[in-house]
């Protein structure tokens, strides 16, 4: 792979097994400088393997990865000066108090400045509760404590796995508006997570994983465009008008309508949904219903379901009652 | 030094540590004041001749110092045990990994702060013992008038540093126990079986025994032959000579301290 300086990260060909059961399996990642990357993918996808290979923690059994826009191997430890990580849950000594962690941790990889410390607990809303100890704290504040621990030496690229654990809602609002902040900065942002909304709101970028590869990598917007949706409902008699009509816009679906007036689902962007309606009104169909949203979920469902190699297993579908069909596990 | 900065104080302020010494200071407390109590007035002459002798300066400053190496030993395999075990079980190497530290300097340095950190605890533990005594002796009536003997005081320094080594090598091996079994718990465990289990085995296997880490920390601190300090299988086995036991404690400490190295820089850190 040819070092690329506008990369923040990149990886090619990355392989990990752990004995039997490969956890990733020849993963090439892309991840441009100053940009939050949202690396999606279900329970077992291989994303904290990944998370693990880029913080040197695990060796790969093969491929390359690229920090910072320089090859990363076994012993270049020194590159992760210049990351900050977040692995799993957050790892503290639990009879030390938040500030004592930090100090501790300041102690260990790149130099910290002096004040730093108290900067960060500031940030992450931890002034007060700094002198506990942290086997008080609740695992919102641990994971507070772990994003203060990874943001030590200002980093230039942020590594996050699932950062918005056990977060409450204005945590996870004040975390999001921080990374938007370092991203807006320059700095670049990767964060795992299998939180679908939580990404959606966050990522400028987004790579899905499943089986440890790669399936799908884009900005956000052109993965949503791909998949986004305006749903119509139109009376029963104009319906073959309608679809005719809207056709040539993108493939268009009759959705349920029983006794009722059809929906149709057009398969467009959802910021075209005004073009829909007013095609439709040119033509004289009223549409008594308009809905236009983006389903990141049944991507991530549609690029994610081939099958569970995990070994986790996964929760069954419960049919709903009176269908006559039982739950599949 | 940094790390080895931050090693200290992530250790002062372990529970461990202050259990570490306490437990020390509280057992050889226990046994002074039996002691004074036995040797204040006994139905058997020679019990109380014996308790009074073990309150008698300078000779009381040999008993604690006995006292400490042997029981030390086997604390010290736990607390370093203790202190590795943790950094996997707690995920805290992973932390300083991640940061980009490298693995065998910060494992060297933790055990370089836990070696001090021995030395500043078996420091506390021999004053209080002595302050101990000293309050035994006073109890029991026994006079402390040998406590400035100038010989006895003259060879403290050595047998002190003799003894330091013998525990902080025992500490290098509940080290070494606790990284190879990537937990705490199991680590403390397998390191007080081993302990034992060396005990045990000299019965079977003395020849070969005199060789192992414990018994040649006892050794190495029998400078008079009177069969080590407290603890673990002392005495069965045929000690070897202190100089040698030594000689053969270092290289325990080192082989120990490598596996370490070898084994932290080598692993999958997955926890």
């Amino acid at each position: 792979m040819t070092p690329s300086p506008s990369l923040a990260l990149a990886t090619r060909g990355l392989r990990k097994s752990y004995g039997p059961r490969r956890a990733l399996d020849g993963l090439d990642l892309t991840v441009p400088s100053g940009v939050v990357y949202g690396f999606l993918g279900p329970n077992g996808a291989g994303k904290t393997t990944t998370m693990r290979l880029l913080t040197g923690l695990l060796h790969p059994d093969a491929g390359s990865i690229e920090l910072l826009g320089r090859s990363f191997r076994r012993g270049d430890r020194r590159r992760l000066f210049e990351v900050g990580a977040l692995i799993e849950s957050p790892s503290f000594y639990p009879y030390l108090s938040g500030r004592q962690n930090l100090r501790v941790l300041a102690a260990a990889g790149a130099q910290v400045p002096r004040g730093r410390v108290e900067e960060l607990l500031e940030l992450v809303g931890l002034r007060e509760r700094a002198k506990d100890k942290v086997s008080g704290y609740s695992l919102g504040m641990k994971q507070r404590l772990g994003i203060a621990g990874a943001l030590l030496s200002d980093p230039r690229l942020l590594l996050l796995d699932e950062p918005a654990n056990g977060l409450d809602p204005a945590g996870i609002v004040a975390m999001r508006e921080t990374l938007r902040r370092l991203a807006a900065a320059g700095k670049t942002v990767f964060v795992s997570s299998h939180l679908l909304a939580e990404v959606r709101v966050l990522a400028d970028v987004v790579g899905i994983i499943a089986a440890g590869r790669l399936v799908r990598e884009g900005t956000l917007d052109s993965m949503l465009r791909d998949q986004g949706i305006v749903r119509v409902r139109v009376p029963r008699a104009s319906e073959p008008d309608a679809r005719a009509l809207l056709e040539p816009v993108g493939r268009t679906d009759v959705a349920a309508g029983g006794t009722e007036d059809p929906w149709l689902a057009v398969h467009v962007d959802p910021h075209r949904a005004g073009e829909v309606n007013r095609l439709l009104a040119e033509a004289g169909i009223f549409a008594s219903g308009l809905e236009s949203g983006t389903d990141l979920e049944d991507l991530f469902l549609e690029l994610t379901s081939g099958g569970d190699e995990s070994g986790e297993g996964g929760f069954g579908r419960i049919a709903s009652p009176g269908n006559g069909q039982g739950a599949s596990a | 030094m940094r790390i080895f900065l931050a090693g200290l104080r992530k250790m002062i302020g372990r529970p461990a540590s202050f259990v570490s010494v306490g437990l020390l200071v509280g057992l050889l407390g226990l046994i002074i004041i039996a002691s004074a109590t036995v040797g204040q007035e006994s139905d058997e002459p020679q019990g109380e001749a014996a308790a009074r002798l073990l309150l008698t300066f300078p000779g009381a400053y040999d008993f604690i110092l006995s006292f400490l190496f042997g029981l030390g030993g086997l604390v010290a395999v736990i607390y370093g045990a203790a202190i590795a075990g943790s950094e996997w079980t707690w995920g805290t190497l992973k932390n300083a990994v991640a940061r980009g530290e490298s693995r065998a300097r910060y494992m060297l340095s933790t055990f370089a702060a836990i070696a001090l950190m021995i030395a500043i605890g078996l420091a506390i533990s021999f004053a209080l013992g002595v302050l101990l005594a000293l309050l035994g002796a006073t109890i029991a009536g026994v006079s402390t008038s040998g406590l400035s003997d100038a010989d006895h005081l003259a060879r403290l320094p050595a047998m002190a540093a003799r003894g330091w080594f013998a525990v902080v090598e025992q500490a290098a091996l509940g080290f070494a126990i606790a990284t190879l079994a990537r937990s705490q718990l199991a680590g403390i465990g397998a390191g007080i079986a081993f302990y034992f289990g060396e005990g045990f085995a000299s019965i079977f296997l003395p020849d070969i025994i005199q060789y192992m880490p414990f018994a040649v920390a006892r050794a190495s601190i029998d400078t008079e032959g009177s069969g080590g300090g407290f603890g673990g299988g002392g005495g069965v086995v045929e000690a070897l000579p202190a100089d040698t036991a030594l000689l053969l404690v270092g290289v325990w400490l080192v082989g120990s301290l490598l596996v370490t190295l070898l084994f932290t820089e080598r692993a999958e850190i997955t926890g």
